[in-house]
């Protein structure tokens, strides 16, 4: 009977573990383990909640007499996995379908707008300063003529490896993955939390990126920079920068973890993310071992 | 620099756009194909069937618009030099920035109160400060420029 375990564990996955994780802001000191730990639950998510359904088949046909007394959970448990595939069908379509219609329409004004000597780089000639990556196959840097205005040459530097970074590990990719599940689960389960903080995770992974390449000075400064400048009139306004860039300062550099290095903090993180993938595929294998064997 | 075949579309593009944005004032009825390839085709040593192609494309973009003019298209831009800027920055900070919230440094749309600018200035000012007497390679130590 692997049916409850199994819902339990997508259930917890899913609710009360992401809020409790997004607590613990010690992770964030180990933020490569972090992001991989909160992949980990994502997944371990899904996965239980995938395989409630199948895990139910071998139950059935051994207790095939006495089928009609469980079949309401039966069925609920076919519905919820039908219905976690269909629903992350659909989002990882729509979600994916929007980024690239958007980016590449942006590529398109960018490139039209604001040709560079590098071929990667992008400047649009507005006092508002801004810096973003548009990955994919044509990856391009966008800068403002705003931006160069306001920071030193070395700040500009790590403000370029930082979106560098972005676009060499591939975020957008983790980002959109996140984006999916956060999509596809229904909203009263949806943890902005989570969402938030892989978010600053990974700007974390590339503000150290940033470090190593131009040094830690300069790379606060560019966050600082960055993170103080005027609202540009008629946008969208994201409250809260400036907290999220003092953060983002007391994250550059690695610190210990209750007490413990970041490498032996971060190997007991990647051992807790391994563990939280095995368990849905453990109770999926024991169910049907059990059935093979008897 | 040698550019990729997709970098040469995008110039030729630009300059397609740079010659209808100089041309506009003086020229409010558009240019035809033919007058563009005689300034930017002959320029470039591109065919005239080349300019046609990628004028297609710009209009099916929404760059140009085109009106019919006899047999022949009449091309102007579609928006200025400053309205297609302002477009891209809201594009950026908007749809772009609502699909993929984070990989944009969106940290400048600033609804910050003074107090946590304060703390963040703090927070810089002792982070440099223990760059300074760690390490002389800390930084770049004092070349703040005030913006």
């Amino acid at each position: 009977m692997y049916i409850l375990p199994l819902a339990l564990l997508a259930v917890a996955l899913s609710w009360p573990v992401p809020r409790l994780m997004a607590g613990f802001t010690s992770f964030r000191r180990a933020a490569r383990a972090a992001l991989v730990v909160w992949q980990s639950i994502a997944m371990a998510a899904l996965l239980a909640a995938l395989f409630t359904a199948p895990v139910a088949v071998p139950f059935i046909v051994r207790q095939q007499s006495r089928i009609t007394e469980y079949l309401g959970l039966v069925a609920l448990a076919g519905a919820i996995s039908g219905l976690v595939l269909a629903r992350l069908l659909v989002a990882a379509h729509r979600v994916g379908h929007n980024l690239r219609i958007h980016r590449k329409r942006h590529r398109e004004l960018v490139d039209v707008l604001a040709a560079h000597g590098d071929p990667q780089l992008r400047v649009i000639e507005h006092p508002t300063p801004t810096a973003y990556c548009l990955p994919g196959l044509s990856r391009r840097v966008v800068l403002s003529q705003g931006t160069i205005d306001r920071l030193p040459a070395d700040e500009l530097e790590a403000v370029l490896a930082h979106e560098r970074a972005h676009l060499a590990a591939r975020h957008d990719l983790i980002l959109e993955f996140f984006s999916v599940v956060y999509e596809a689960v229904p909203p009263f389960a949806r943890s902005d939390a989570a969402l938030r903080e892989v978010h600053l995770l990974i700007e974390v992974l590339a503000d150290r990126a940033a470090v190593r390449e131009v040094g830690i000075v300069p790379t606060a400064r560019a966050i600082v920079g960055m993170a103080g400048g005027p609202s540009p009139a008629g946008s969208i306004a994201m409250g809260g920068a400036a907290s999220v860039a003092r953060v983002r300062i007391g994250l550059l550099e690695p610190t210990r973890i209750w007490g413990l290095p970041v490498s032996a903090a971060s190997a007991l993180m990647y051992v807790f993310a391994a563990v939280l993938v095995a368990m849905p595929i453990m109770l999926l294998s024991m169910a049907f071992a059990g059935f093979l064997v008897t | 620099m040698p550019a990729s075949p997709r970098n040469r579309l995008g110039d030729l593009e630009r300059a397609v756009l740079e010659h209808l944005w100089a041309e506009g004032p003086s020229r409010p009825e558009g240019l035809t194909v033919r007058d563009v390839h005689d300034v930017v085709g002959v320029q470039r040593d591109l065919a005239y069937t080349t300019l046609m192609t990628v004028l297609d494309r710009m209009a099916k973009k929404g760059l140009v618009t085109r009106e019919r003019d006899g047999r022949a298209w009449r091309y102007t831009a579609a928006s200025t030099r400053d309205e297609l800027t302002s477009e891209t920055m809201h594009h950026a900070l908007g749809e772009l920035a609502g699909t993929e919230r984070r990989s944009v440094l969106l940290h400048f749309l600033d609804e910050s109160t003074p107090e946590e600018l304060d703390e963040l200035k703090a927070a810089l000012a002792e982070l440099e400060a223990r760059a300074a007497s760690g390490s002389a390679g800390g930084g770049s130590g004092g070349r703040r420029k005030a913006p």
